[in-house]
């Protein structure tokens, strides 16, 4: 992974992240640390899969690492966390992987004809690509709240 | 009654405050519910809103669809239970109402301010111009669409679906049709515009440009916070949330679906 495509892919998160941010309306003051923390969490993940970590792990590591980011950028702008960490982490939903797997639920159902593979390998890809998308999702959500998980522990006040 | 007096030394509420400050505590939590907030935080903001106006304790039972509140002060208390409808996820109010909770609790407003302070949020409007949001909903799956290795033609094609879809799905909210169908109809707009990078011969990989411009219907906050409901013991409110966002990602199939079979892109 060279720096010019790690910069792209850091670019095209931020602009993804940003644009989530204004349709879950928040304020503007924050719009800045919704795109760095979905610029910086895509980039991470870009560069631990190009050090060779599978997608899934890559994504829990990027996603603990916007947890800290959102946790750092709250106390900042005194803001609630959920608003840097939906955003931060929104790049990272595994669209075209939830995608196939649609397809592949309904090309097994016969509703539509894609690919030539047999029924067996067509259960087996689909069933993978549910579970891929499954893991990272899980990740994306243990990471952002890991933060809160690991280091929140004074008695709550209820 | 002066801010000040709040955290000092707590005298007991007469039975009208307290049902003023019940009302007030709903109020907030009510809006904090409906706008996307998780279940630790509404319990955790509306505890802070009561105590800081006054009362001793407060106890919270927080569903999805329901807030109930029992707020106690010296020997009187009050039970009072609000419905609450899913609205759309609204940051800007969430952050708000975690400023007014903060500051009530450190006694810089008493419950007359707060009052006003709650209803200025709750007549807030958005902050974005329609258009805007429209035109940034696009640009984001559009920006989507270079993540997943989209070429330009791609980048294109998703902007307009996913500018198109996001109008649509403003339009439906409106309207107020049933949320699961307003998803699957706005899906299947954009799969509908998308699908034309197959028709009209525009890109190899129209799945891209599919893909991307359903990522606005993507229920990414009902799953984090269903998550962390979950983990924070909230259990049913977390299971609630959980199948509310693995029903909204079938409506989004569903929507997907038909455009396929409509066009017959074969993606």
């Amino acid at each position: 992974m060279n720096g010019w495509l790690l910069a792209q892919d850091l670019f095209w998160a931020a602009v993804a992240a940003l644009g989530f941010a204004v349709m879950f309306n928040v304020p503007r003051r924050l719009l800045p640390g919704c795109a760095l923390a979905g610029g910086m969490g895509h980039a991470l993940r870009a560069l631990g899969m190009g050090l060779g970590l599978p997608l899934e792990v890559a994504t829990l590591a990027a996603a603990t690492a916007v947890g800290f980011l959102s946790e750092w950028l709250a106390k900042r702008h005194e803001s609630p966390r959920i608003v840097f960490g939906v955003s931060g982490v929104i790049p990272m939903v595994p669209g075209v992987l939830a995608y196939q797997t649609v397809l592949g639920v309904f090309e097994l159902a016969g509703l539509i004809n894609l690919s030539s593979d047999t029924a067996a390998n067509e259960l087996v890809n689909t069933a993978v690509l549910g579970i891929k998308t499954g893991l990272v999702l899980i990740a994306l959500a243990l990471g952002i709240i890991a933060p809160n998980l690991l280091f929140r522990r004074q008695q709550p006040v209820v | 009654m002066t801010a000040k007096a709040a955290t000092a030394e707590k005298r007991p509420l007469t039975h009208t405050e307290l049902t003023d400050i019940i009302d007030l505590c709903l109020w907030a939590g009510q809006m904090l519910l409906q706008h996307g907030a998780n279940s630790l935080r509404v319990e955790e903001s509306v505890h802070r809103l009561g105590t800081g106006l006054g009362c001793d304790w407060l106890d919270i039972v927080v569903r999805t669809e329901s807030l109930t509140i029992t707020a106690t002060s010296g020997d009187e208390f009050r039970t009072k239970t609000r419905r609450v409808v899913r609205l759309g996820i609204n940051m800007g109010r969430i952050t708000a109402l975690n400023d007014l909770s903060r500051r009530v609790s450190e006694g810089q407003l008493d419950r007359f301010q707060a009052r006003a302070a709650l209803e200025q949020i709750d007549r807030q409007p958005g902050t974005y111009n329609r258009w805007l949001v429209v035109g940034m909903v696009g640009l984001a799956c559009a920006a989507f669409s270079r993540l997943f290795g989209g070429d330009w033609p791609v980048f294109g094609v998703t902007f307009v679906a996913a500018a198109v879809a996001m109008l649509v799905r403003q339009e439906l909210i409106r309207q107020q049709v049933n949320p699961f169908l307003m998803v699957a109809a706005s899906a299947f707009v954009a799969g509908l515009i998308a699908s034309s990078a197959a028709w009209l011969h525009l890109s190899q990989q129209p799945q891209v440009a599919m893909s991307a411009s359903v990522l606005l219907l993507a229920p990414g906050v009902p799953l984090i916070n269903a998550a962390h409901d979950l983990i924070r013991g909230y259990m049913s409110n977390g299971v609630t949330r959980g199948v509310t966002g693995l029903l909204i990602s079938l409506a989004i199939a569903v929507g997907l679906l038909l455009a396929i079979l409509l066009t017959g892109a074969g993606i």
